[in-house]
């Protein structure tokens, strides 16, 4: 087995007196698809908002391969989210003024990533993404599964280390979003980076190679599909 | 519409933001509206006190008696000293008086009556035939501090003009004044309604997802538009209804603002109730209008599916319209000269013309800047800044739009200012003392005589009308006046720099009304700028917080906002001041618009200006802050 790409260790968080997250584990591999699942308030978010660096847990430890991150400054891991981790959100939540390859060039421009260069990587994504053509298209002119795809392009671009998914088919229909799960978990496995997809639906987390149950902040089960 | 009012009411701590960015735009808005309002209803009102002794009267029948204006000084403050030549009897007393003042009679103001009980009499009141007979009214003053005397006396009196009726109205200085601050009101009215018109824009996506929220439980089209308008609506015309309430606040602070010789009654500087409704309704309505306007740029479709409409682009047509705005200006002001009264509504019309000219033509600088950035964009903050003014040129122009108009306004006044503010050079040593029709040798005799007989030391010789008179040091000046009263013969003792009091306070009060005029269209410039760039933030929290969830740096987000409001500004400023400088041509030429004084006004307000807007625009970075702090599913 190899060294795990992301470890979350005794994860606690609470927000005043509340306890959303309590001594929560996980652990995602190199290519390997890691459903968060839970029902509402069970605190999914949370964790993933721990394991991106959005959130300090309140105790615990967060390492990305071999750094530990939960202790660094906001600024330090706001840069490595802009490097090492993708993101793929409910809605695309593209930059509407943009054209698509625009909006997955600008993660790689951030990164210090000249524009030629970074449009050129960029428009690599459409064509194994199913979006050959409509790389000058802005969000308003895409259908909502070509947009979230764009979205995955964006969280791809970078070859993160890892990528986290928030219920990434949460608004397309169930075969769109069915598909669109096999083709994240495909490119993933390609790039050799772990998927973490923070899910309600149970079809979903089936696709995934593991699941880790969440009930009252706490991690129930760990089960490999 | 009851739907509307509840959501507004229940909408959260985001919705209350929102709607006090409107609510602070539209009230700044019609502060600012409200108190171009009061100072016409100011003129007015002074008018109907003070028009028989400020204007050039004029005999309408029978004449209730003669006027002579002076103008005296005491203690370096200006004194209007009337004469009121052979009262007719029986005729209507001016106001403020409870009778006609007979001959030999002086009636003064408080609070020259005040002055008179506490300064020595040698300096003031021995000007005067007689102790004063009665205190003028507030119904016959231009504002409680006034200093005037009116004094009745027998004829002939040399350049008494015949008063018809007190009560009539009069035009010259008022009239002049009031036409100048309809052109006021004109170079502020523009901005002021860009302001409301984008405010009542602001936080259109906000709206919308509500709207689309609605739409899928079912509602009409009717019905969602009536909702989103009622919200609008109800914002507008309770924050125009705390504007006017400010500018009812701040009328005493406005009171204080000489104009014409004096300040004002706090009260004049209200608005008639009949207009402050007005106001209200018009905001209102203006709000209404915006709202339904702004709704046609989202299409909510019947499942509640919002769509994003590409922006109106702004086309080169555009152009078109620009040679016909520089076209009408020419010819309005070309024609200005035939259109004797209506002048000054020929010019504002001319002016109106420039305006709608920066107007138009600001989305297609706006659209070019963007292409321009989007072109040579190296940087992500640039990229983003460029594709944003590309993609929404009309919408990223209207927060720029009022300080475009501003320095327009700029442009237009500073050269005016140059040009009337400089000084007459008169002398301001030596006093005159012309009684009219006398030898001036014989009037520098009785001058020297009287001033020997009183110990008073000064150098006395004859004039071209009258007698010289050069104080020597430490002689008080007013002592000197009043000593040579019985020899002035009613006419005021004062040097030729005193004696211009009227064309110098034109003059000062033309730059002090620039300088208000300034103020405030940089005030709303500065309040456009911020709120607007407040709403943008609120519209796109979401996005802008996903990009810093994703690693986006909120310095990168910043350095966008900052770049879409400083490039197209100085490229529209800078048009916008030469159109400026255009409409100020037909009064000042070349030479004062780069006279020192002219610079030093326009680039003074230009940076104050420029500072004060991108501070404003700077406030929404804490919103930014706070709007991308928590996790991806808050709102």
């Amino acid at each position: 087995m190899t060294r795990p790409v992301l470890r979350g260790i005794g994860l606690t968080h609470r927000y005043g007196a509340t306890t959303v997250l309590c001594d929560a584990e996980i652990a995602v591999h190199p290519g390997e698809v890691v459903a968060v699942t839970g029902p509402s308030g069970s605190g999914k978010s949370t964790l993933l908002h721990c394991l991106a660096g959005i959130l300090v847990p309140t105790e615990g430890q967060v390492w990305l391969g071999a750094d530990r991150i939960e202790g660094w400054s906001e600024s330090r891991r706001t840069a490595l989210r802009g490097a090492r981790l993708g993101f793929v959100f409910q809605s695309g939540h593209l930059l509407p003024e943009l054209p698509a390859v625009e909006n997955v060039a600008l993660p790689l421009m951030l990164g210090g990533v000249r524009r030629v260069e970074a449009v050129r990587r960029a428009a690599e994504w459409f064509a194994p993404l199913g979006l050959d053509g409509l790389q000058e298209r802005r969000p308003g002119q895409l259908s909502g599964g070509q947009e979230q795809r764009v979205a995955i392009a964006r969280a791809l671009v970078t070859e993160p280390e890892v990528v986290f998914a928030d219920e990434p088919t949460g608004a397309l229909d169930t075969g769109t979003g069915h598909r669109l799960m096999d083709l994240l978990a495909a490119l993933v496995a390609r790039t050799g980076a772990g998927l973490v997809v923070v899910t309600h639906d149970a079809e979903v987390a089936a696709r995934c190679h593991r699941t880790v149950a969440l009930r009252d902040g706490r991690t129930a089960s760990g089960v490999r599909s | 519409m009851r739907l509307g009012l509840r959501l507004l009411r229940t909408g959260g701590r985001r919705a209350w933001t929102a709607v006090g960015l409107v609510g602070a735009a539209v009230a700044v808005g019609t502060m600012l509206l409200a108190v171009a309002l009061g100072a016409v209803h100011g003129w007015d009102e002074r008018e109907a006190r003070t028009g028989w002794r400020d204007g050039d009267p004029r005999a309408v029948g029978t004449p209730a008696a003669g006027v002579r204006v002076d103008h005296d000084v005491v203690g370096g403050r200006p004194v209007q000293v009337v004469d009121l030549v052979d009262p007719r009897p029986g005729a209507a007393p001016p106001p403020g008086f409870d009778r006609m003042p007979a001959p030999g009679q002086v009636w003064v103001s408080p609070e020259l009556a005040g002055l008179i009980a506490t300064t020595p009499a040698d300096e003031l009141a021995a000007r005067f035939p007689a102790p004063p007979a009665g205190v003028i009214g507030e119904a016959g003053l231009r504002a409680p501090g006034e200093l005037v005397a009116v004094a009745g006396r027998a004829g002939p009196v040399e350049d008494a003009a015949p008063v018809g009726d007190f009560a009539t109205t009069t035009s010259g200085t008022l009239e002049l004044y009031r036409q100048l601050t309809y052109v006021a009101v004109t170079l502020m009215v523009f901005p002021v309604l860009s302001l409301l018109g984008a405010s009542a824009r602001l936080t259109a996506a906000r709206r919308t997802e509500r709207l689309a929220t609605l739409r899928l439980l079912g509602a009409s089209t009717a019905q969602v538009t009536a909702v989103a308008v009622t919200e609008t609506t109800a914002v507008a015309a309770a924050a125009a209804l705390v504007g006017v309430a400010a500018e009812w606040l701040l009328a005493p602070a406005l009171a204080g603002i000489p104009l014409a010789g004096s300040g004002w009654f706090a009260g004049d500087l209200r608005p008639a109730p009949v207009v402050v409704i007005g106001i209200v309704l018009g905001v209102a309505l203006l709000a209404t209008a915006a709202a339904l306007g702004g709704m046609r740029e989202v299409v909510v479709g019947p499942l509640g599916v919002v769509r994003r409409q590409r922006p109106g682009a702004a086309r080169l047509v555009r152009l078109l319209a620009v040679v016909a705005g520089v076209t009408v200006f020419v010819v309005a002001n070309r024609t200005r000269g035939a259109a004797g009264t209506i002048t000054g509504l020929v010019f504002g019309i001319g002016i109106l013309a420039l305006f709608a000219t920066v107007l138009l033509l600001g989305p297609l600088v706006v659209r070019i800047v963007g292409r321009g950035l989007v072109r040579s964009a190296r940087s992500p903050a640039r990229l983003l800044a460029g594709r944003r003014l590309l993609d929404d040129p009309r919408g990223a122009f209207r927060p720029l739009a009022g300080l475009t108009l501003a320095v327009f306004v700029a442009g237009f006044l500073a050269p005016l200012t140059a040009t009337v503010g400089g000084s007459t050079g008169a002398d301001d040593v030596t006093l005159r003392v012309r009684p009219g029709g006398a030898e001036p040798a014989a009037v520098a005799a009785a001058a020297r005589e009287r001033l020997d007989a009183l110990g008073i030391a000064a150098q006395v010789s004859a004039g071209r009308d009258g007698a010289l008179v050069v104080p020597d040091p430490g002689v008080a000046r007013d002592s000197v006046r009043t000593a040579l009263a019985p020899v002035a013969q009613g006419t005021a003792v004062v040097t030729a720099r005193e004696s211009e009091v009227v064309a110098i306070g034109l003059a000062t009060d033309l730059v002090t009304g620039a300088t208000v005029v300034l103020v405030a269209t940089f005030l709303v410039a500065a309040t456009s700028a911020g709120t607007s760039a407040a709403g943008r933030v609120l519209d796109q929290r979401r996005t802008l917080r996903h990009l810093v969830l994703a690693g986006t740096p909120v310095a990168v987000l910043d350095a966008a906002r900052r770049a879409e409001t400083v490039r197209p500004l100085v490229v529209n400023g800078a048009i916008a001041l030469v159109l400026g400088l255009l409409c100020a041509s037909p009064f000042a030429t070349a030479a004062t618009a780069l006279a020192p004084t002219a610079l030093l006004v326009l680039g003074g307000v230009l940076v104050v200006g420029v500072v004060l807007v991108l501070a404003a625009s700077s406030a929404s970075r804490p919103l930014l802050r706070s709007v991308t702090a928590g996790g991806s599913r808050e709102d």
